[in-house]
């Protein structure tokens, strides 16, 4: 009896092993950890506040459809990382808000908070061009100091990478991501001062600012 | 002795590649010390993608601070000019990069790493065609392959050099090269691989410094 059960125990382990490899081998699994540079560039003279929900640090994009593999991407750090890397040198001043619309600091003018919409992807064999690509689309949210909405717009990001010999899918996969992140850094970054209400917004502080410096010193006082 | 032996085996074993180098030159390379070059692909096309490891390979191949060349590596430029040399946003055009140099912090940086000269690279590496096949089988009595394969590949670069400083088109270049590559198999597979890329990218560092230092350079 102990042996049988023995024997069995060994069967349903080696089953399972095997079943848990079959599934492996159809599952990937894509972690992006990049770090990304400061934005060259003047300043916008706003005391901003960001608020990275705990959807968007720890976004994990799922597809599993028939004529795919499974597949998991999780791009919330990296996008974590170029958010706060980017959106910390666009403007005099940054907060980081852990919470949103609670405790929010009075000297804030404006609060970004972005979403994650959309991620697509297509790999050589889909395409037939030796190249993945990825495309990724934001929701970005700007909220002035009583939580009234100022602006939305969308920001979306396209990366690629040549598939290179020995580099795995996942590698070659979140290479093209970290290359598409760099992109949607680069579309935050020179596309903020397009979006005509924040354009408005900036022109109305300028104005004020530079009101403010022709002013006597005295009548300042 | 060995050596020499060693050398002509390789020589035997790989593929053959032939390599022209066309120049259009509007005016002399002009380098004084402490001037910089920057070596970047260009990555703005949908369906293929200047290779880094070509531009870290000419870059490779330039660098020589004892003549005068200081090639800064592309990643590093890049990330130091975030995010006005990324694919989108790239200056295609000289214009372009005279509106870029309005922004000062950016000029400041341009001009701290002594930039004289950006050379854009545009092109890649392709396999235009292949044949034959090879076998493998695997018994109790050993392993082994048996066929033949043969492959062509064909690399197509132009190098814009523009002058930063004078905010002008030095000159163009450009690199083709083709090679073909064959695998005989007679139980191991034998690769004698055309270093195609390789040699385009050999001969565009010659050219380019015969072109950044027309006098030889400093020695």
């Amino acid at each position: 009896m102990e042996h049988s059960r023995h024997g069995f125990s060994i069967r349903l382990k080696i089953t399972l092993i095997f079943l848990t490899l079959l599934v492996a081998s159809c599952s990937h699994t894509v972690r992006v950890d990049g770090s990304y540079p400061q934005p060259v560039g003047q300043q916008h003279p706003l005391t901003v506040g960001i608020y990275l929900s705990d959807d968007f640090r720890n976004f994990v994009y799922h597809e599993d459809s028939e004529d795919r593999d499974e597949w998991n991407i999780n791009t919330g750090r990296a996008q974590k990382n170029l958010f706060e890397t980017v959106l910390g040198s666009m403007f005099t001043e940054t907060i980081s808000l852990s919470q949103y619309p609670q405790n929010l600091p009075k000297n804030v003018e404006l609060v970004i908070v972005p979403e994650v919409r959309e991620l697509q992807f297509t790999m050589p064999r889909e395409t037939r061009v030796n190249i993945f690509e990825v495309w990724i689309k934001y929701d970005m949210h700007a909220y002035d100091q009583k939580g009234e909405s100022v602006a939305n717009w969308v920001i979306t990001a396209y990366g690629k990478t040549p598939t290179a010999f020995l580099k795995s899918q996942e590698d070659a996969l979140a290479q093209a991501i970290n290359i598409a992140l760099r992109d949607a850094g680069a579309t935050l970054y020179t596309g903020f001062e397009r979006v005509p209400e924040l354009q408005a917004l900036l022109a109305d502080k300028r104005r004020a600012l530079s009101l403010k410096e022709s002013e006597p010193a005295d009548v300042r006082n | 002795m060995f050596k020499s032996l060693f050398a002509f085996g390789l020589a035997l074993l790989s593929g053959c590649t032939t390599v022209v180098i066309d120049e259009y030159r509007r005016s002399d390379g002009e380098l004084a010390e402490g001037d910089s070059v920057v070596i970047l692909g260009r990555r703005h096309s949908s369906d293929y993608e200047t290779e880094p490891d070509l531009i870290d390979c000419v870059g490779r191949q330039l660098h020589n601070p004892d003549r005068g060349v200081n090639v800064i590596p592309e990643k590093q430029f890049v990330d130091a000019m975030y995010p006005w040399f990324e694919p989108r946003t790239a200056p295609m055009h000289l214009r372009s990069l005279d509106r870029m140099m309005e922004i000062p912090n950016l000029r400041e940086r341009m001009e701290a790493y002594g930039v004289k000269y950006i050379v854009w690279i545009d092109g890649s590496t392709e396999t235009t065609a292949s044949a034959g096949s090879i076998g493998c089988s695997i018994g109790t009595g050993g392993a082994g392959c048996f066929g033949f394969g043969t492959w062509d590949k064909e690399s197509d670069y132009e190098a814009s050099v523009w002058d930063f400083r004078d905010q002008e088109l030095s000159g163009k270049l450009s690199a083709d090269a083709k090679g073909t590559s064959y695998m005989p198999a007679i139980v191991v597979p034998i690769p004698l691989i055309a270093r195609v890329q390789n040699n385009a990218c050999k001969g565009m560092a010659a050219q380019l410094q015969e072109f950044l230092l027309p006098s030889g350079g400093r020695s």
